[in-house]
């Protein structure tokens, strides 16, 4: 090969993935499961056939890191951010990351589940519970029953390093004056392990590597309706709850495409799409998927955002003192 | 005129060429080293003496030193048990013996650890189906120091069996026949002769496994962080990846840590082969090489016995956990599904955007450094033994030290915008094929160096006096001459990085995603199962290149093909 030839073959190779890109594109970032997100995009591009999207997954925490890593070089890769939690929506407005958007669609949902000035809507209800393998021996009826001797060794629950729903779940459990940061570290001294994401979760218990886990409702009860021998348990203390909210990015070139995106996920089929995916939807009148119990039926753990927030930061590195890593 | 034009040639040549090298191997590795020494302005706080007060920092040292050290003994046993029956002995079917036990070597380590993943445990769909798994509960065998350390030795035996085959290859046949002659036992030929001789390169192997199974990412990453396990390359991913460009400095000054090990390592074993350098006179004559007799047939069993336990059960493992419906199902002609495949190939718009940038990356990577390391392999052949000596081993630092720091390098570099033309590098593909220029020149400058070193210089020296430049000369006399080595380079270049994963772990972003982070994200969000699929694509790809790569042998100097020595 000549050096001519060669030079010829970089440039055609450097210049092809810029070819065919005639459609307008939007960038996601989310941390919905990869089968999820390939649904939720592919039902948003059928609605409008004129815009790509090309999205990337990873676990709130960790996308997070790689989005403020970027966003401190100067570049902003995502137009909209689907991701677990509000309270990292807030830090993200607070920086003021956030572009606001007054969507149409906000009139059908209740006031606490999106930002006054249109910074970001949740799109679901997703609670953290306890699910269990069904051969398992034991029936854990509380957080507090994972600490027993009969759970040591047993128990898998995502990372909050890892996981959005995890660090407001973690945030939700020390600040339960009954729980607290000694019941993570019983917990650890319990040998529970923490890895990855809710997947990482259901993945161990269905296969039952570890009988016990905590994880997010949806996954559990949709797997048991599939078929899995696993079930999912609301423990009596009470859940710790996510909104899984949108977002568009104030440095977005596509603003407009943005738009589009948040106000089909807030749409009647939007909220459609979610109940078929086996989530709470955040609408109201959109119903529950089957295996929930009602709405109200659901007992919520007292959490406070505004503390969070500050907290976020002292929480991780807390729990990774604890858990090591 | 002619000669001041040639001389002008030749010097912009040269410069050009050590100001790329000194671009992708020096510069990095300073700015590492200025970050890490940092902010002693913090006091106690400063970032070198806040890791040395952490314990985690002892705590990932001690468990890197456990789990590399037990796997470098793993890899020596495995490593020379294999060199010295496949090269002292009349065994048959050498070359096949020889390609299977390289394949672990470049078998991506995220692979081989989401393999042996699937072989053990209560989920493993080959046990189920055998109707032998373990009881509910049962802790993954795999997901401790012993299991990481197992893998890692799998993973470098390659490494011993390449530094003790090519001594034992040196062994001449005369020198045992002679002892043979005065009546010496098998036995005293082993000790007084094979095991001194071959002593030395042993440890020089076992030294190269050592560094090679500290800066080992892949293989901890799968199997320790799940159970909050970690070594050092871990613990520098998860800082990073829990909590960003915050702790780039404490980072920086753990990965100096590596860093030191690993060129601790270095050194020792290249003053042990300085000392092995006495060398044995009579390359050319026969090889030893002992009859088995009744015992080939034995030993061929033994040798199929353990490539079946460490590579072909985890393999049948991976592929028969991409094809079944959901973990922990046995395999039967009912759940046999392509579902994951269907499910990667047609519907996750990530494959082919993974496919595309890893193949991307790779083969421009391979073009790149094949055009590079012509010229500078040329140019460094020119240069006294001493200078080549120094530049060789700056070119070989980057290789090195452990991908994961070379990432936290090139973070440190390029995430602010480049001064003066104001570009930034950070988050985009191009970051990465930098890191793999800088990561992959020795791999491909080595069989370049090699082919050059056998060349005749009367050739060249004749078209000199017929009045060629010297880039004339390169491109009519050398270029054909070792363009198969080149080509061999470039592809050694391609197998490597078109499977990286440590480097890309932490540079990758949107858009971005290579095969290695694809597989080792899905596996990470409990996919595991669409992660077994894109695998067994890898494995499949990595075996043909090889095989490739093994037809193109009879035509590349001795040597050049780690497999084919």
């Amino acid at each position: 090969m000549t050096f001519k030839n060669a030079f010829a073959l970089c440039a055609a190779l450097s210049v092809s993935p810029l070819i065919a890109n005639a459609q307008e594109t939007l960038t996601l970032y989310t941390s919905q499961p990869n089968t999820d997100a390939q649904q939720t995009v592919d039902a948003f591009e059928k609605a409008n056939p004129d815009i790509d999207v090309e999205w990337v997954r990873d676990g709130t925490t960790k996308l997070m890191t790689k989005l403020r890593a970027e966003l401190a070089s100067g570049v902003v890769k995502p137009d909209v951010l689907l991701i677990a939690d509000s309270v990292t929506m807030e830090s993200l407005a607070a920086d003021n990351y956030l572009f606001a958007y007054q969507s149409p669609a906000r009139e059908a949902y209740a006031d606490s589940l999106y930002h006054p000035e249109g910074y970001y809507y949740g799109t679901k209800i997703i609670t953290t519970g306890i699910v269990r393998h069904k051969r398992a021996p034991e029936t854990p009826k509380s957080w507090a029953d994972l600490t027993k001797p009969e759970y040591k060794g047993q128990l898998v629950m995502p990372s909050p390093l890892y996981s959005g729903a995890a660090l407001i779940h973690l945030a939700t459990l020390t600040d339960a004056p009954e729980l607290g940061w000694n019941y993570y570290e019983q917990l650890q001294a319990n040998g529970a392990m923490a890895q990855g994401g809710n997947g990482g979760v259901l993945k161990a218990v269905t296969s039952g590597s570890k009988p016990y886990g905590m994880i997010v409702d949806f996954l559990a009860i949709r797997e048991a309706a599939k078929g899995s021998p696993i079930e999912f348990t609301f423990p009596t203390e009470g859940v710790s709850m996510v909104t899984e909210p949108v977002a568009i990015m104030e440095g977005s070139k596509n603003k407009a495409a943005a738009q589009r995106f948040v106000d089909f996920l807030l749409s009647k089929d939007g909220q459609a799409l979610v109940l078929e995916q086996g989530y709470l939807p955040a609408r109201e009148d959109a119903g529950v998927p089957a295996g929930f119990p009602q709405r109200d039926a659901i007992k919520l753990l007292p959490f406070d955002a505004a503390s969070t927030l500050k907290s976020t930061d002292e929480n991780k590195s807390r729990f990774s003192d604890i858990f090591g890593g | 005129m002619l000669t001041a034009s040639s001389d002008n040639q030749l010097r912009w040549l040269s410069i050009t060429l050590f100001g790329l090298v000194v671009a992708l191997s020096l510069l990095p590795c300073l700015r590492l080293l200025s970050e890490a020494l940092s902010h002693w302005d913090r006091g106690l706080d400063a970032p070198l003496l806040s890791i040395l007060q952490n314990p985690h920092t002892w705590v990932a040292l001690q468990n890197s030193l456990y789990t590399s050290g037990l796997g470098t003994l793993i890899s020596v046993v495995l490593g020379s048990g294999f060199a010295f029956v496949l090269t002292l002995t009349n065994i048959r079917y050498r070359a096949l013996w020889i390609f299977c036990f390289m394949l672990p070597m470049m078998i991506p380590p995220q692979v081989t650890a989401l393999s042996w993943l699937q072989l053990f445990g209560p989920a493993s769909p080959i046990l189920n189906t055998l109707g032998i798994a373990p009881a509910l509960g049962s802790p993954q065998p795999m997901y401790s120091a012993e299991g990481i350390a197992l893998l890692l030795g799998i993973q470098h035996a390659p490494l011993v069996f390449l530094a003790l085959r090519s001594q034992l290859i040196c062994l001449p046949k005369d020198l045992i026949e002679a002892a043979q002659l005065s009546g010496a036992s098998q036995w005293r030929l082993w000790i007084d002769m094979i095991v001194p001789l071959s002593r030395n390169a042993i440890f020089a192997g076992a030294a190269i496994a050592f560094v090679s199974a500290l800066g080992n990412f892949g293989i901890p990453a799968m199997l320790g962080i799940p159970a909050g396990y970690s070594v050092l390359p871990t613990l520098i991913y998860q800082q990073m990846a829990g909590f960003g460009n915050d702790v780039l400095s404490e980072v920086a000054s753990l990965s100096m840590l590596i860093a030191f090990l690993v060129l601790i390592g270095m050194l020792l074993q290249q003053w042990i082969q300085q000392r092995s350098s006495y060398s044995l006179i009579g390359h050319n004559a026969q090889p030893a090489s002992f009859r088995l007799g009744k015992w080939r047939i034995p030993t061929q069993i033994l040798l199929c016995a353990v490539l079946c336990l460490i590579l072909i059960a985890p393999l049948a493992a991976l592929m028969i956990s991409s094809v079944v419906p959901a973990l922990g199902m046995p395999l039967t002609a009912d759940t046999f599904t392509f579902a994951a495949y269907n499910e990667m190939v047609n519907n996750q718009g990530s494959t082919a955007r993974a496919f595309t940038n890893s193949l991307l990356l790779a083969s421009l990577a391979a073009l790149l450094l094949m055009i590079i390391t012509l010229p500078l392999g040329y140019r460094l052949m020119r240069l006294s033994l001493k200078a080549r000596a120094v530049i060789a081993s700056l070119i070989e630092v980057p290789y090195a030290i452990p991908g994961i720091v070379l990432a936290i390098a090139f973070i440190l570099l390029f995430s602010r915008p480049i001064p003066i033309i104001n570009v930034t590098l950070y988050g985009t593909l191009t970051l990465i094929f930098l890191a793999y220029l800088s990561c992959f020149l020795s791999v491909c400058l080595k069989p370049v160096m090699s082919a050059l070193s056998q060349l005749d210089p009367a050739l060249e020296e004749a078209a000199q006096i017929a009045g060629a430049t010297p880039i004339q000369r390169l491109i009519n006399i050398v270029l054909p001459l070792i363009s198969p080595a080149v080509f061999a380079g470039g592809l050694l270049v391609f197998l490597i990085a078109v499977n990286e994963l440590t480097v890309s772990a932490l540079l990758w972003s949107a858009g971005n995603e290579t095969l290695g982070v694809l597989i080792f994200n899905l596996d990470e969000s409990g996919d595991s199962i669409l992660a077994s699929a894109i695998s067994v694509l890898v494995v499949v790809l990595v075996a043909s290149l090889m095989a490739l790569l093994s037809l193109l042998a009879p035509r590349l100097p001795k040597g050049v093909i780690p497999w084919h020595c």
